[in-house]
């Protein structure tokens, strides 16, 4: 009420003798209405301006920072995301191409050990069969070695029993008679 | 004592006892005959060298077999031998004995061996024809083998010369074992 009486009472004496209003007077307000209005608009303008917009400036301004720190943060949130995003699809393709070399690796040690123990297997079954070619061959020999020893032991001793009975003083004499003239041919 | 003294010794001993009775040439020639009769009898061998059999029992056999056809001294030198535990080197003592003997007589010995006896005529050719060959003065000491079957082989030191059938036999055996 103290607050709108200086109004009031600015209203009161600018206000003039009343005379019926008429034509655009009746939509535009008394001049001491319109003093009052823009004295209390100044007095709250003022208000405003001093204390009110101040706090409001502060207000915002705290907002604003806690949302550009907001923001940033969800930058750098978001930065972090992408890389351990990077960092994760890095290790997941590493992984997988740890798998492929592991897998290659072990389908070309098995080839390989395949191969080796096929080529063993050969060789030794090629080294089976020469031996025992050779041992085959080697027992054929010495069988008939054997029998050929055998014949000729036995040949000899025919023979000498055949020669034995065969040879008589004559061919005693005959035959030293010959050993004679063959040493005749031998020489010092 | 190694063996090869041992032989040395007892043939030196041997040929000092022969020479100093003037037997040597007939000592020699009989301790050749016994070495190689010994060489060929393996009954003999087993007599003389069994130390089983008693010394009296092989003074026995030297006499029965030696006594009749060969010299006193000689049976004493074989017997000499057999007691002492040596008949195993009774060859090679008797050829060592009959070397010397030859060489004292500038003659190299040549072992002759044939089939059958030779008679004198042909001993005496045939010691020419071995001196020739060998280029060597050779007294030539005969041994009756039956194993040569026929022909002579004549051992003259370390050369041999065989012309004996058992030999040709012996080489076709080998040319047979060849094919």
């Amino acid at each position: 009420m103290h607050l709108l009486a200086p109004i009031r009472l600015l209203a009161q004496v600018t206000e003039e003798p009343t005379t019926e209003p008429s034509g655009i007077d009746l939509l535009l307000p008394a001049s001491s209405e319109l003093i009052a209005g823009l004295i209390a608009f100044a007095i709250i303008f003022v208000f405003v301006w001093k204390w009110v917009l101040p706090v409001v400036d502060k207000r915002l301004a705290a907002r604003q920072e806690a949302i550009t720190s907001q923001l940033t943060a969800a930058e750098a949130t978001k930065l972090e995301a992408e890389s351990l995003l990077a960092d994760y699809k890095q290790q997941v393709a590493r992984a997988r191409d740890d798998a492929n070399r592991i897998v290659e690796d072990a389908r070309r040690t098995a080839e390989t050990h395949r191969s080796e123990t096929t080529a063993r297997a050969d060789t030794e079954a090629a080294e089976i069969v020469r031996k025992a070619r050779e041992e085959a061959a080697g027992e054929k020999q010495r069988a008939a070695g054997a029998i050929r020893d055998e014949v000729a032991t036995l040949s000899l001793a025919v023979a000498a029993k055949a020669v034995a009975g065969a040879v008589d003083a004559k061919a005693h004499k005959k035959l030293v008679e010959q050993y004679i003239a063959e040493l005749g041919a031998l020489h010092p | 004592m190694p063996t090869d003294d041992r032989i040395d010794g007892y043939a030196a001993a041997i040929l000092e006892v022969a020479k100093a009775e003037g037997q040597l040439e007939r000592v020699g020639d009989e301790l050749f005959r016994i070495a190689r009769a010994f060489e060929s009898s393996t009954p003999l061998r087993e007599a003389l060298t069994d130390p089983r059999i008693p010394a009296e029992r092989k003074k026995g056999v030297i006499d029965d077999l030696l006594g009749a056809k060969t010299s006193p001294l000689t049976v004493n030198l074989v017997d000499f031998v057999v007691s002492a535990g040596r008949a195993s080197d009774l060859p090679a003592i008797a050829d060592r004995v009959t070397a010397r003997a030859a060489s004292a007589r500038r003659k190299a010995i040549a072992e002759v061996r044939t089939a059958v006896e030779l008679d004198a005529a042909t001993i005496e050719r045939l010691t020419a024809a071995l001196g020739k060959a060998t280029g060597k003065d050779v007294e030539v000491k005969t041994v009756v083998d039956p194993t040569v079957i026929g022909g002579v082989v004549a051992r003259v030191g370390d050369v041999v010369i065989d012309g004996t059938v058992s030999h040709r036999l012996q080489q076709l055996r080998e040319t047979l074992n060849k094919r």
